[in-house]
């Protein structure tokens, strides 16, 4: 019998429930298929800002991974890069360590060489962060009272701050890439408030330039900080001055209610969606809970043309969408099912909060096949049956190795009508040179 | 100080090299960690992963299964992964995880085989040894599960995986492993081969292709190879006035009176800049550890040490 990746349509999964989500759907039942999405997520060094990269994001900051050979080992793509040349460095752990846990009691001086060395470059670190792994995890070591132990042994003010790469906790109350952004932020110490500065946080990368922080602007701020855009570690400090957060990405929650309760900054969510009156809508809301006026129709007017523009040159357009992108990938499927485009397959593990898009998007496209790229029977998955015309997302290209693919998942992150237009201008220039 | 990294990532692990040998065998490779270790293994140290689809998974482990133990549960996901895919055998692939709880494999493969009807190879790798030990590993499961000494198989290389060849290696098929008692000649590629050909008691030779077809380029002068011990060898039989250093296995039958087993950055170091070499032949990742050296790189990649295709 002809093997067959196991698949759900929109209809079959409304039908079924929000409480009766298939876990061939929703992942974390079965052995994991090792899908680009998967070696993606389910290892939160692997790829993108994962936690090696996102604990490098405080500026002047070096990191020290302390761990078993293989979890340090794919950071060479990281190291290459130039701007993390001579912040990555390791302590290797052995089994002896690993049965009596001595390699705690070296950290200390492991962590003093890597500053002296720095130092003797003219290149010594604000901040240490130690990342440590699923070993440490299980052995319960207590990395606050090791970090103490380091910056009592550098003596010097420099900060020694604990990073978890601990990819058995990822479906738990803190997982990892929620607790990096905590430990990122817990850096910040009170300051007096400038009523002018308001942060963004969410992402490691900038947002891309323009929409939102505009918006801002022409409200009075002076001073929009993200942790990405700050060059130096005093230029992050600031941060704790900001009247408010913008939370862009629910991952930073955790971190922004810290820095409410400790630091007295309040948050605002702020949703990445792609349907344009939805966008118009929040940023409405959002102005009207600042109490702030804003204009934004001119950008309205611009993402909308685009979005006219590519469904005028392909009206029939036919998507497969998967999740390495810098988009939900049902909230983008349902948006541009809504523009009278066609999703054919979504790839995508199905989380309860995610049923909403697909209860939707069944009305509208009863038939839209979704996929868990967890679900061990994708080793099985055939293109051939697809009809779609482009793939959106890193990992849809390796299910759909014969139309375009857009990957959308720079480091820089896109947003608003700005994002929304960017997205569709992109899909039109892609499909242009495909059918050239 | 020892084990500290100031320059160097770390190398391929064990893990690696054991799914490295059994990468495209038909078997159902089951990693038993979180995930990390699966996607360093299929997203970095496997180019098969890309081109050829094989069924490797992750145990997709989460902090209550390993502190509680749940062997039952994991037996329970992998003979479910049998019921749905098609496989010639199961491999359980150690990591730390297994490691620090001490998961009994001798239990687990039992346990197994009351579920279902196929060979169950376990590899006890922990990711703190490495890529070599992993590999050898394999071998010997392979050769313990499989071997018999029906048909007949003239000759078959071992250890010519991508983690020490890079885009030059080669397969062996199941059926290669088989008739392996019938060979009358291993060719050990590397290090990983060598163990394995003394394990199954067949005569080999040592032989490392990449070393030979750089042979003739290397310069006259006293010279260094820092890579695997058969690539160090083989360009000593080439004619090449050679010691060799090599940061993985050094067996006693290729250990020269100037060849050294290194482990630290340091000694590599203090071996080049104090060594009196005029030829260093070794992968160009190690070069910053050799700052002011006077004498001639030359560059011979190595993907296990540095990553590097």
């Amino acid at each position: 019998m002809a093997r067959k990746a196991v698949q759900y349509t929109a209809a079959q999964i409304r039908d079924l429930g929000k409480e009766n989500i298939p876990k061939e759907l929703s992942g974390g039942h079965g052995l994991v298929y090792s899908s680009p999405a998967t070696l993606a997520y389910n290892s939160p060094g692997a790829e993108g800002f994962g936690v090696k990269r996102a604990g490098l994001s405080v500026p002047e900051s070096v990191m020290l991974i302390v761990a078993p050979g293989c979890c340090g080992r794919n950071t060479s793509i990281v190291s290459s890069m130039p701007q993390y040349k001579d912040r990555f460095f390791y302590l290797m752990m052995d089994e002896t360590d690993l049965v009596t846990g001595r390699h705690l009691k070296r950290i200390p001086d492991a962590v003093c060489e890597v500053v002296s060395h720095l130092d003797k470059k003219g290149n010594k670190p604000k901040v240490v962060m130690i990342c440590i792994t699923c070993v440490d995890a299980l052995l319960g070591t207590d990395m606050e009272r090791v970090c103490s132990a380091c910056e009592r042994a550098l003596g010097d003010g420099t900060r020694v701050r604990p990073s978890y790469m601990y990819a058995l906790t990822r479906e738990g109350r803190r997982p990892p890439m929620v607790h990096v952004r905590q430990t990122l932020y817990s850096l910040l110490e009170p300051m007096e408030k400038d009523p002018k500065s308001v942060n963004i946080i969410g992402y490691f990368a900038p947002f891309e330039d323009g929409e939102l922080q505009k918006i801002l602007t022409d409200a009075g701020v002076k001073h929009i900080r993200q942790i990405s855009t700050c060059g130096t570690y005093e230029e992050f400090l600031k941060m704790a001055s900001a009247n408010f957060n913008i939370v862009t990405n629910p991952e930073v929650r955790a971190a922004a209610h810290d820095m409410s309760s400790r630091l007295g900054i309040p948050y605002i969510e702020l949703t990445r969606v792609h349907d344009v009156a939805r966008i118009a809508a929040q940023y409405q809301a959002f102005a009207g809970a600042v109490g702030i006026d804003i204009d934004v129709s001119e950008e309205q007017a611009k993402a909308q043309k685009a979005v006219d523009d590519l469904k005028a040159a392909f009206p029939d357009l036919t998507f497969n969408i998967g999740e390495c992108l810098n988009a939900d990938p049902f909230e983008l499927a349902l948006s541009l099912v809504r523009y009278g485009f066609k999703v054919d397959e979504i790839y995508a593990t199905l989380a309860p909060e995610k049923f909403k898009y697909v209860s939707k998007l069944a009305e509208l496209s009863p038939d839209t096949k979704i996929f868990c790229n967890m679900e061990p029977t994708m080793l099985y998955y055939d293109v051939s049956a697809s009809r779609a015309h482009i793939s959106l997302g890193k990992d849809a290209a390796f299910y759909c190795h014969d139309i375009p693919n857009i990957a959308w998942n720079s480091d820089v992150q896109p947003f608003g009508f700005q994002g929304v237009t960017k997205l569709m201008e992109t899909i039109l220039k892609t499909m242009k040179e495909a059918k050239a | 100080m020892k084990g500290l990294r100031k320059v160097l990532t770390p190398f391929a692990p064990d893990q690696s090299g054991a799914v490295s040998v059994l990468y495209g065998l038909g078997g159902l490779i089951v990693i038993i960690d979180a995930g990390g270790c699966t996607g360093n293994i299929c997203g970095f140290d496997e180019p098969r992963w890309q081109d050829v689809r094989s069924a490797v998974f992750s145990a997709g482990l989460r902090d209550m299964d390993a502190i509680l133990g749940r062997d039952k549960l994991l037996v329970s996901k992998i003979a479910d992964a049998c019921r749905r895919i098609d496989a010639s055998f199961v491999a359980l692939i150690g990591t730390p995880v297994p490691a620090t709880i001490a998961t009994d494999y001798k239990a687990l493969k039992r346990m197994l085989e009351n579920e279902i009807s196929l060979p169950i190879l376990t590899i006890a790798t922990d990711g703190m040894r490495l890529y070599d030990e992993g590999e050898a590993l394999s071998y010997k499961a392979l050769a313990d599960e499989f071997i018999s000494k029906e048909g007949s198989l003239e000759e078959i290389t071992l250890g010519k995986t991508p983690l020490t060849y890079g885009a030059g290696f080669a397969d062996n098929t199941l059926d290669d492993y088989r008739r392996i008692g019938t060979s009358t000649k291993i060719t050990a590629a590397s290090a990983s081969g060598i163990e394995a050909a003394k394990k199954l008691g067949i005569s080999y030779e040592i032989f490392s292709s990449a070393a030979a077809e750089i042979a003739d380029s290397i310069p006259a002068g006293k010279v260094l190879v820092c890579h695997d011990e058969v690539f160090g060898k083989t360009l000593r039989d080439k004619g090449v006035n050679c010691d060799i250093a090599t940061f993985f296995t050094l067996h006693d039958e290729i250990k020269g009176s100037g060849d050294v087993k290194i482990t630290e950055e340091d000694e590599f170091t203090d071996l080049v800049m104090n060594g009196g070499y005029d030829v260093v032949v070794a992968d160009e990742s190690l070069k910053p550890l050799a700052e002011g050296f006077k004498g001639q790189w030359i560059d011979a990649p190595f993907f296990a040490l540095s990553g590097r295709r």
